[in-house]
């Protein structure tokens, strides 16, 4: 459904991302996951073309066979919403405190469908229903701040299905959240997600919050893929050294008969820090953080696949030796 | 050996609002708890369950409006009123957002040297500054430089080298890493283990990660609508929870953890 | 004994450069701020000196005579005074006054804001209404009240325009103010035992620095015109002496027959607020240290 080819971003002398292929079939759900400046806010956002204006973009980006790089504004404006939804960050931001609940639902309806006002309103309670919020009736009326953050995220996300869209891109939906309301909305999109075949792509730096919602993941770092696959494959046995070592950076809460011997356990680190933009090294551009790296890393590595459709780059990687891709 | 910090019915509100008998004023209601010299403390709860007002109560910037707070045998107030200086030296906070924490007017040098200059009316050596940069693994030459220039990871670091500058008894730590990258999150982790041990303070950690809570800390306190519902070892809390809140937590926590089972 | 004599000169000729290269490195706006600035004052304080005519000198036969005559550059007024003159002498009075009373009222006013700001929830509220009152004032009335006490002059001019200022510059002051208050890094400061004055004036006032340089730049224009406004009136200075303000004022009737006349005076004004506009600008620059250049400081 969406194709991303040699996708890359620059700005000024620096680019910023570089992705030679990511696919994502109809209706399955794929992670994106790197820390900040990852580049991969920028990729979900020059799908729909909201990247910045002093960004450069070029490479392919199919979307139901049809090409969306270089497309107006206005033939954007028409997909955003329409066939592509979008939810983002920080709910409390995103809703105009000014606007009841009711009139920001229906903005995307009255925009892309051509419904009577009666309709509009079934639509939206309906939609409401559906992301199991109480008494949709009285929420109509309501304003934003009279919301919880979970309730305001469920808000929008009704907004970004409300056109049935075939794709939905979410970008840390969850991350001002409370751990508690977090479960909800996860489980609701995935919910979504399969009751309507919609499509998912699920843009985060939380590898386990990825890893509960999504089917496949991909791990970028410095705006390259390093790493994709499904997600029991990427997790269990990943390759790459960036994502072992992701994963044993913050590996959540231990099984209950572990508990007692993490306590005071020091954490398995990634030496240094992601470097600023134009100081990223040739080659591999994770070989001065890891702890594996060999002279054969000052080139880029190839990509490689492993079993399970499991692709990666890296010239020594966790797990021994694969045979490289043919082409 | 008496407890280090010693609370007994801590009620607190903010603002002057004088509601009569309203307990859902209270941000912080009939407090009890124990922390000693020495341990790691974990306060976990969501927003609104006043974790992050205790440890301000707990550290003196506010004051509750009934119960009693002591530190180190004797009460709060008398500490505020006889001996502020000595109190504020031996309890230290560091703050969530390292990008807030720090004014950004100010340089390195100058920032890194406000505690001791302030509690200790001095003005600390070049020397000295670098020896606490080295402290927290980082180099003189951020000394000349600027919030602005620091990227999250290291001003966390400038922040913790700060607070340990006056060698307090007490460190506080307001979810000192959920504003950091992943990879530098467990990066301070391990420094906040390291100056623990290294300076035998005591460390009470707020943090809405049962993961990270459940590394740090020995002790935890669960709290939830400014209330303690849940407190003991960590590890029996988290695998044997006595509430059904905590269990929900933990239940949440686990659903997103790597080291749950796949789906 | 090693010979130092050769080191000196060489020394200082090294400061001389570094010097030299810090102020060549400084933000253009405020060279030119600086530049247009400075070259006012001189010619308001040239004027005790020298002035091309006699201040005086009424020449009323060569009146009205446009700019580009034999004797007078810029022309001459409704009384056959040079223009030039006239704009030198009016700039000893509106310089003298806009910039007292800007700089006066923006730092009282700034530190009752502070002040204000640094109570705290319960006393905020009321004390922000003592500098609304303030605001709704007519000015125009105090001017007058001071006039009376005081008689009609740069003194009455200045102090109506300060008490006029000063409610404006706190109110301006305490929002951003009770805002920075609330940062960690102020939090951080009290947990380590900084005193509220201390506080106040040494983060606070720092960091809305920038928006007090602003205000300043505004206040400074709107000085100016009320100065003239003043005159005006009757309150500020009165004739013959002479302010860029009301020089403009007594050209409008003669807008018709001698167009040139509020030209003048206007550009004089516009530049200067320009200048200190610009002046302003880059002090902001210098002062960030986001966007500080390296050099003497």
């Amino acid at each position: 459904m969406l194709e991303i080819r040699d996708l890359s971003v620059s700005i000024g002398p620096h680019e910023i991302v570089h992705i030679d292929a990511l696919d994502l079939p109809a209706g399955r759900r794929v992670g994106l996951v790197g820390e900040s400046g990852s580049g991969k806010t920028m990729t979900a956002m020059s799908i729909v073309g909201l990247q910045p204006a002093d960004a450069k973009v070029t490479g392919s980006i199919t979307f139901e066979g049809s090409e969306l790089l270089g497309r107006s504004e206005t033939e954007m404006a028409k997909v955003r919403g329409g066939d592509i939804g979008l939810i983002l960050q920080d709910p409390a931001r995103a809703l105009d405190p000014m606007m009841r609940i009711g009139r920001q639902v229906s903005e995307a309806i009255r925009l892309h469908m051509n419904l009577s006002r009666k309709e509009v309103v079934d639509r939206v309670l309906s939609l409401l229903a559906q992301v199991q919020l109480p008494d949709p009736e009285q929420l109509l009326r309501r304003y934003p701040h009279q919301l919880s953050g979970g309730q305001q995220q469920r808000v929008l996300i009704a907004s970004a299905i409300a056109c049935d869209p075939k794709l939905l891109i979410a970008d840390e939906p969850t991350t001002a959240l409370d751990v508690t309301v977090q479960e909800g909305i996860l489980e609701l999109l995935v919910q979504l997600s399969d009751e309507r075949g919609m499509g998912v792509l699920f843009v985060s730096h939380d590898l386990g919050v990825v890893r509960f919602v999504c089917e496949e993941i991909a791990v970028v770092y410095g705006g390259r893929l390093v790493e994709v696959g499904p997600t029991t494959s990427v997790v269990r046995t990943s390759r790459h050294r960036y994502t072992e070592s992701l994963l044993a950076a913050n590996p959540g809460i231990a099984a209950s008969d572990e508990l007692e011997q993490y306590v005071g356990r020091r954490l398995d680190v990634i030496r240094g820090s992601v470097p600023a933009l134009g100081d990223f090294p040739t080659g591999c551009r994770f070989r001065d953080r890891c702890d594996f790296a060999s002279d054969a890393c000052r080139e880029p590595p190839p990509t490689m696949i492993s079993e399970h459709g499991h692709r990666f780059r890296c010239w020594n990687p966790a797990g021994g030796d694969v045979d490289a891709a043919a082409g | 050996m008496p407890p280090l910090v010693e609370v007994s019915g801590l009620h607190f509100r903010y603002g002057k609002a004088r509601v009569r008998g309203h307990d859902d004023a209270w941000t912080l209601r009939d407090l009890t708890l124990n922390i000693e010299g020495g341990s790691t403390l974990g306060v976990v709860g969501e927003s609104g369950s006043g974790k992050s007002t205790l440890v301000r109560v707990l550290c003196g910037l506010l004051h509750p409006q009934q119960g009693e707070v002591r530190f180190d045998g004797r009460d709060i107030r008398e500490w505020l009123s006889e001996s502020q200086t000595d109190l504020r030296r031996r309890n230290q906070i560091v703050f969530q957002s390292p990008r807030r924490s720090l004014d950004p007017r100010m340089s390195i040098r100058r920032a890194l040297g406000q505690p001791v200059r302030a509690l200790e009316r001095r003005v600390p050596s070049d020397t000295e500054l670098t020896e606490w940069l080295e402290r927290v693994g980082l180099g003189s030459e951020i000394l000349r430089r600027y919030p602005h220039q620091l990227s999250g990871g290291q001003l966390q670091r400038v922040g913790i080298a700060r607070a340990i500058s006056v060698k307090p008894s007490v460190l506080y730590a307001d979810e000192p890493v959920s504003a950091l990258d992943v990879s530098v999150q467990a990066q301070v982790l391990n420094l906040l283990m390291d100056v623990r041990s290294q300076f035998g303070l005591t460390l009470v950690m707020v943090s809405h990660d049962l993961g990270v809570v459940s590394r740090l800390c020995e002790e935890v306190i669960v709290m939830k609508d400014g209330l303690i519902i849940e407190a003991g070892r960590t590890s029996e809390v988290l695998a044997n929870p006595q509430t059904a809140y905590t269990e929900s937590l933990v239940t949440a926590a686990r659903t997103v953890s790597l080291a749950a089972p796949d789906r | 004994m090693p010979d130092d004599s050769a080191i000196q000169p060489d020394a200082s000729l090294a400061d001389l450069k570094r010097v030299f290269r810090a102020v060549v490195r400084l933000p253009f706006p405020l060279f030119l701020g600086a530049f247009l600035v400075l070259s006012f004052v001189f010619i308001a304080l040239l004027s005790f000196f020298w002035t091309p005519y006699d201040p005086a000198a009424i020449n009323v036969p060569d009146r009205l005579l446009p700019p580009g005559s034999d004797n007078y550059i810029f022309g001459t007024d409704r009384l056959g005074r040079d223009v030039v003159t006239q704009l030198m002498l009016g700039a000893r009075n509106s310089l003298y006054v806009s910039v007292l009373s800007t700089t006066v009222a923006v730092t009282i006013g700034a530190l009752f804001g502070l002040f204000v700001a640094g109570t705290g929830p319960r006393w905020q509220g009321p004390l922000s209404r003592i500098a609304d009152v303030g605001l709704s004032l007519p000015g125009i009335l105090v001017a007058f009240v001071l006039a009376t006490k005081l008689g009609p002059g740069n003194t009455t001019a200045t102090l109506a325009i300060i008490v006029w200022f000063i409610p404006v510059a706190a109110r301006v002051t305490i929002g951003p103010a009770t805002q920075v208050l609330a940062l960690d890094y102020v939090e951080a400061a009290f947990a380590y035992g900084r005193s509220r004055r201390f506080v106040l004036m040494n983060h606070v006032l720092p960091n809305i620095g920038p928006l007090l340089i602003v205000l300043a730049s505004v206040m400074f224009a709107a000085a100016i015109l009320i100065e003239a406004a003043l005159s005006f009136l009757g309150v500020g200075v009165q004739p013959p002496t002479s302010s860029w303000g009301r020089f403009l004022n007594e050209a409008q009737p003669l807008l018709e027959a001698a167009p040139y006349l509020m030209f003048f005076p206007g550009i004089a004004i516009v530049l200067t607020v320009l200048g200190f506009n610009l002046l302003g600008d880059g002090l902001r620059t210098i002062l960030d240290p986001q966007q500080a250049r390296t050099g003497i400081f």
